[in-house]
């Protein structure tokens, strides 16, 4: 397969909506029937997506999902959790996880990753139904990656959804760096996507792990609020201003008699602007 | 596999991926199978382009049924615009460049002359909803009837905010001539795209299009009562659409993001529903 072919693929693979690679992995296979090595060099494009999107998987023998991402990688395909010591080989095709190990966390904010996993579960119990998180050393022990993915899934209702929290925390500079991202799918007859992308930042007064979430708390509420804000300013203005429900006059057009209407007098209201 | 599959393949795939990006898609999927290139074009719905009519001057819209090759037909001249696409009757040219919708996009006498009445009362149409954009109207014959796209664009662009929004409404209809009553077939699309963003919000992106079909028998008394026809169909249509449309964007969309993360504390959602629900049960005691 032509480089230029593996480069759209993998775009359709990176534009894989929440819960539906498998699908459009299907209709990959299906349109590359041609070539059918093409799903097998495709290994960079799913490990991408999956460490992206802080893809969630359970564990053989766990209860709890627990994220994929590039922040918890051991590389060679393995990935680690804190809170269940161990450590798992991940599929990115099949998105299944094997080959649990133990593992202890080796760093020396350990007490501090610990807390933070403790503070942060109570908030997230409190505000996502259905989410996981995690709490990672990156850069040489340097800074700590605190990470929430949120899914929801309803296939059968045609909707799917995931909403992703990134925050570094750097011990050394106190501050808190990250985005929050929101991908909903609605697809019943139709195809209509939310996807929204905020950067954050703050500074921590006190290095606790109880003053870090309570500043991912609130730059949280306050983004959930603007979203909901910018769901009305896009209903009240945009949308509004593209199409009104109804002519000025509140009726329907008298379709019989559409050929006698003048634009700009008859009709009252309407302008000449074009 | 058949190329059948290939193309519900394809089309399932546009289903999922970016309805923003529908047209980028397009182009990589037709350089992935280059055999669904003209299934894909005559069935996939992209933001409409606005052409200025040479004879005219007026705007008009353009899309695979009034296309030729690399010419388009103006519906307010009826001619097609550049040299290349074909001054030849059914607009074939010399090089027998003949795709798109090709000689099919040019009209019988008759069924041009409804298609002038129909531009002018879509005209009006766009004036009374969208108070501005662009309409075009293209019909063409069938055997036993006509054919034809209602097309209408707006885009908004507030000075004020950063938001801004495009309204593309793609109507394809078939109108099959019965004893004194017409079979009107109508596939609507509706794409609508939308974004906003500032130092709080971030970015923010809702777009996509929806597609609608009903089907309808209506009396015809001359060519005249078909445009009034068509016209009820459409409007009815889009008044439909616009409500769904305001429902799957603010309804269904902020749901789900209030279903991904809960504003207010949970254990006191669910304190209150266990409550209500005590209260339920003590109720049918």
């Amino acid at each position: 397969m032509a480089s230029s072919e593996l480069d759209i693929v993998s775009a359709f693979v990176e534009g894989a909506p929440p819960g539906e690679l498998a699908d459009v992995i299907a209709d990959i296979k299906a349109l590359t029937v041609s070539s059918p090595d093409t799903i097998s060099q495709l290994g960079p494009a799913f490990e991408k997506y999956n460490e992206e999107q802080f893809v969630t998987v359970k564990l053989p023998g766990g209860s709890q999902h627990v994220i994929v991402s590039s922040y918890n990688s051991l590389g060679d395909g393995r990935y680690y959790d804190v809170e269940s010591s161990s450590s798992f080989a991940f599929n990115h095709s099949t998105q299944k996880a094997s080959a649990v190990q133990s593992h202890v966390l080796e760093s020396s904010h350990s007490d501090l990753v610990k807390s933070l996993l403790k503070s942060l579960g109570a908030h997230v119990k409190e505000h996502y139904p259905n989410a996981s998180y995690g709490v990672y050393p990156i850069e040489d022990d340097s800074k700590l990656a605190i990470l929430v993915a949120a899914n929801k899934y309803s296939p059968n209702n045609f909707w799917n959804g995931r909403w992703r929290s990134l925050y570094i925390y750097s011990p050394s500079s106190s501050s808190l760096e990250g985005s929050i991202k929101v991908d909903v799918h609605y697809y019943e007859d139709g195809n209509v996507r939310l996807l929204t992308s905020k950067p954050v930042s703050a500074s921590i007064s006190s290095d606790s792990a109880t003053s870090i979430v309570r500043e991912i708390a609130v730059a949280e509420k306050k983004y959930q609020e603007e979203i909901n804000r910018g769901f009305s300013n896009l209903s009240e203005g945009a949308f509004k201003g593209l199409r009104r429900q109804l002519p000025i006059t509140r009726q329907k057009i008298e379709w019989d008699k559409i050929a006698g209407y003048k634009l700009g007098q008859d009709i009252g209201g309407g302008s000449s602007r074009r | 596999m058949s190329e059948v599959d290939q193309f519900d393949s394809a089309l399932d795939l546009l289903r999922r991926l970016n309805p923003r990006e529908t047209s980028k898609h397009l182009d990589s999927l037709i350089s992935l199978v280059p055999s669904l290139t003209e299934d894909l074009l005559s069935s996939v719905d992209q933001p409409l382009t606005i052409a200025r009519c040479r004879k005219t001057g007026r705007d008009y819209l353009l899309c695979d049924y009034n296309r030729d090759g690399d010419s388009y037909r103006s519906p307010w001249s009826g001619e097609f615009e550049t040299p290349l696409g074909g001054s030849g009757p059914g607009g074939v040219d010399d090089q027998g460049n003949n795709e798109g919708a090709g000689e099919g996009a040019v009209p019988s006498e008759r069924v041009r002359k409804m298609e002038i009445r129909a531009n002018e009362a879509f005209d009006v149409y766009r004036e009374l909803y969208y108070e501005g954009g662009v309409s075009s109207v293209y019909f063409w014959n069938l055997d036993d009837g006509f054919a034809g796209v209602v097309l209408l664009k707006k885009e908004v662009a507030p000075p004020s905010g950063k938001s801004q929004g495009s309204w593309d409404s793609i109507h394809v209809f078939e109108a099959v001539d019965r004893a004194r009553t017409a079979h009107y077939k109508l596939t609507s699309t509706v794409i609508l795209s939308l974004a906003t963003g500032n130092d709080n919000l971030g970015e923010m992106d809702l777009s996509g299009n929806m597609t609608r079909q009903i089907e309808s028998d209506l009396p015809v008394e001359d060519d005249t009562s078909h445009i009034a026809n068509i016209g009820k169909l459409v409007e009815d249509m889009e008044l439909k659409m616009r409500n769904l449309l305001q429902e799957v964007y603010f309804g269904k969309a902020k749901d789900v993001v209030g279903d991904l993360r809960s504003l207010g504390p949970l254990t006191e959602a669910n304190r209150e529903k266990a409550t209500h629900q005590e209260m339920i049960n003590s109720m049918k005691r």
